[in-house]
C-alpha cells in the first residue's frame, strides 16, 4: 500500500536524505525558523526569553 | 537559485577574500582550526554568562575559521589526513564547548528542565558525528540526516541573536535524534544487502 502524501512529507522530512541548497532544503529551513520565532517562549518556558513573542501577540490582537 | 543557496552565495564572496589573505599569509590551516576553538570556548564563556548577542558574534567569528581552514588546506596545497582528523576532532571540542556554556548558564538559573534538554541535545550532537564515522569505516558513505554542524552552527547563532535559544535546544534535540536513527537505519539497510566479505571492515 502506497502511504498516504502527510505522511510521506514527514517520512521525508525527518528521515532527511536532500542535498543543500534544494528547494526541499529551503522549505526545512523556513518550517525551522518559523518555529523558532513564532512559538511564544513562554509555551516553551524559556529560561532567557520572556514574552509571548508574534503568536502570543497575534492571538492577544484578534482573538481577545 | 533557492533561498538557501543565495545565502550561501552572498557569504561565500567575503570569505573569499578571507581565504585568498590566509593562503597570501602562509596561515597553516591546522593553525585556523585550533584558532576556531579557542574563540569558541571565549563564545561557550559568553553563553554561560548570559551575554547573546556577545556569543553570538564570537560565534561568528570562530566559525569563519571553521569555514576556511579546509579552504585554505585546499588553496595552499596543504591538505593532508591528519589535517581531516584534526579538524573533525576540534569540531568536536567546539561542539561541546557551545553546549556547556549552556548547560552552566540553565543550572546557574536552576532550570533543570533545559539542563537536562541541552545535555540531550549536546549527546545527540556527538552520536551524529559518531554514527556517520563509524558508519564510514563499515559502508561508503552515510550523509543522511538534517541536522549537521553547520545547521547546528547557525542555529546557535539565530538563537544568540534573538534570544531564542530554548526553542533552538529543541530543533537541535529532536532533528539530532533523527538524524541518528536515520544513520543507523541506513546504515543496516546498507549492510543487509552487503555480503560480509563486501563490507570496508
Amino acid at each position: 500500500m502506497k502511504p498516504s502524501t502527510p505522511w510521506r512529507i514527514l517520512w521525508n522530512a525527518f528521515f532527511w536524505t536532500y542535498e543543500r541548497a534544494t528547494w526541499q532544503y529551503d522549505v526545512m529551513v523556513i518550517a525551522i525558523l518559523a518555529f523558532v520565532w513564532l512559538t511564544p517562549p513562554d509555551w516553551l518556558g524559556d529560561p532567557m526569553a520572556t514574552g509571548r513573542g508574534p503568536i502570543g501577540w497575534l492571538i492577544d490582537t484578534f482573538l481577545h | 537559485m533557492t533561498f538557501t543557496g543565495l545565502i550561501g552565495k552572498i557569504c561565500l564572496y567575503p570569505l573569499q577574500l578571507i581565504i585568498r589573505a590566509c593562503v597570501a599569509m602562509g596561515i597553516h590551516p591546522n593553525v585556523l582550526t585550533f584558532i576556531g576553538v579557542l574563540i569558541n570556548a571565549a563564545a561557550a564563556i559568553a553563553l554561560a554568562r548570559g551575554r547573546f548577542i556577545a556569543a553570538g558574534v564570537i560565534m561568528l567569528v570562530a566559525n569563519i575559521f571553521d569555514f576556511i581552514d579546509g579552504k585554505v588546506a585546499h588553496e595552499s596545497n596543504a591538505v593532508s589526513a591528519f589535517g581531516g582528523f584534526w579538524d573533525s576532532v576540534i569540531d568536536r571540542f567546539s561542539d561541546l564547548a557551545l553546549f556547556l556554556g549552556l548547560i552552566y548558564l540553565y543550572s546557574s538559573l536552576q532550570r533543570t528542565e533545559y539542563v537536562l534538554i541541552t545535555a540531550l541535545a549536546m549527546m545527540f550532537t556527538i552520536m551524529t558525528s559518531y554514527t556517520r564515522a563509524r558508519a564510514e569505516s563499515l559502508i561508503k558513505k552515510c550523509k543522511v540526516g538534517f541536522m549537521e554542524r553547520p545547521e547546528r552552527i547557525v542555529l546557535f547563532m539565530i538563537g544568540a541573536f534573538t534570544n531564542r535559544m530554548a526553542a533552538v535546544m529543541w530543533v537541535i534535540l529532536v532533528l539530532s535524534v533523527f538524524t541518528v536513527a536515520d544513520r543507523i537505519i541506513y546504515t543496516y539497510r546498507e549492510l543487509r544487502d552487503t555480503r560480509p566479505e563486501e563490507a570496508i571492515a
